[in-house]
């Protein structure tokens, strides 16, 4: 193994489709975000924290194109750590994932790992735009969300474990098994304790604009990682070594 | 299943992995690289309310918020929880 070209190309993966993200993210969340933190805005007014001046608007208006290049930026490095972390479980995996090129097993762990550390957790603590959260509880929140995909991304490493051990006419028992380990999770572990005061038509619309930006971020993410790695074979060293 | 039919199972499915599988080892080091990558990144990106500037300008980091305030968006857009 390539030590130094497998973590750059798991970090140019990571990075790139971060930043794809990030740009998608502008022209689909972007506008939702803007109308939330206008009814944010509309509330200062109201409770007297802010006047409706010219200056007042100067300010949102450059304070939010920065907030928006940072959205980008920290995509990318959003992006990058995710990279590292598909890496990791790529190179720890690869051997097991179904035969084929890289791009097909990329695209596979991929799937996998949307579908548990980011889907799953999503039904059960979905995204929420701003206004929505209470400040106090934020730490709270956190750590249900980090438990939460702990349970559902280390729960699948737990019944691939059962799973391989397994005759094929049983291997029901590891999803029936993960199943249930999710559903338990779903069950006992407390809601989101914030009251949600947001209007339903803006708050589902910022919800699958997310959900699709995340889900191009997996795709591309694949992509990138799997073409790369089958074009320069970090992998090789160690091939030559065992022949 | 008895024991040798077990066996004779383990010794198939080994065989097998020896013609398709090059046994590798797994860089150790980049994976530590990797997750320390991982743990700083999410950190910054998703949780961060002042603590990583709170070392270099102190309790004035926690008011101002400058990384969650550039990030902040993107909590929303991809699910940590926030405001
Ligand atoms: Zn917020």
């Amino acid at each position: 193994m390539n030590t130094i070209l497998f973590i750059s190309i798991v970090l140019i993966a990571g990075a790139m489709a971060g930043t794809i993200h990030g740009l998608t993210n502008l022209a689909l969340v972007e506008p939702y975000l803007d109308n939330a933190i206008m009814i944010e805005n509309q509330a200062l007014f109201a409770s007297g924290q802010a006047e409706d001046t010219p200056e007042f608007w100067a300010e949102y208006k450059s304070y939010r194109s920065w907030q928006k290049e940072g959205q980008v930026l920290a995509s990318a490095i959003l992006g990058t750590s995710m990279g590292a972390l598909f890496g990791i479980v790529y190179v720890l995996s690869r051997d097991a994932l179904p035969k084929g090129g890289d791009l097909k097993k990329a695209s596979v762990l991929a799937a996998i790992m949307w579908f548990s550390v980011y889907l799953v957790p999503f039904f059960k603590y979905p995204a929420n735009p701003p206004t929505a959260g209470d400040g106090e509880t934020v730490v709270l929140r956190a750590a249900l969300y980090l438990l939460f995909i702990g349970i559902t991304g280390f729960g699948v490493v737990v019944f691939y474990q059962v799973y391989r051990r397994l005759t094929k006419n049983k291997r029901f028992v590891a999803f029936a098994g993960y199943a249930a380990l999710v559903a338990v999770a779903f069950v006992l572990m407390p809601p989101n304790p914030d009251e949600n005061t947001i209007q339903t038509e803006l708050l589902n619309g910022f919800r699958i604009m997310s959900a699709i930006g995340v889900t191009i971020f997996w795709t591309t993410l694949a992509i990138i990682l799997g073409v790369l790695w089958q074009r320069l074979r970090p992998d090789s060293e160690t091939n030559l070594e065992h022949h | 299943m008895t024991y040798i039919a077990k066996k004779g199972l383990d010794n198939m499915t080994n065989l097998s992995m020896q013609v398709t599988r090059s046994p590798r080892k797994v860089p150790v080091a980049a994976v530590v690289i990797l997750g320390l990558v991982f743990t700083v990144g999410l950190f910054v990106v998703g949780f961060d309310q002042g603590h990583i500037l709170s070392v270099v300008f102190g309790e004035q980091a926690f008011e101002e918020m400058y990384i969650h305030e550039l990030t902040h968006d993107l909590r929303h857009t991809a699910g940590f929880p926030c405001h």
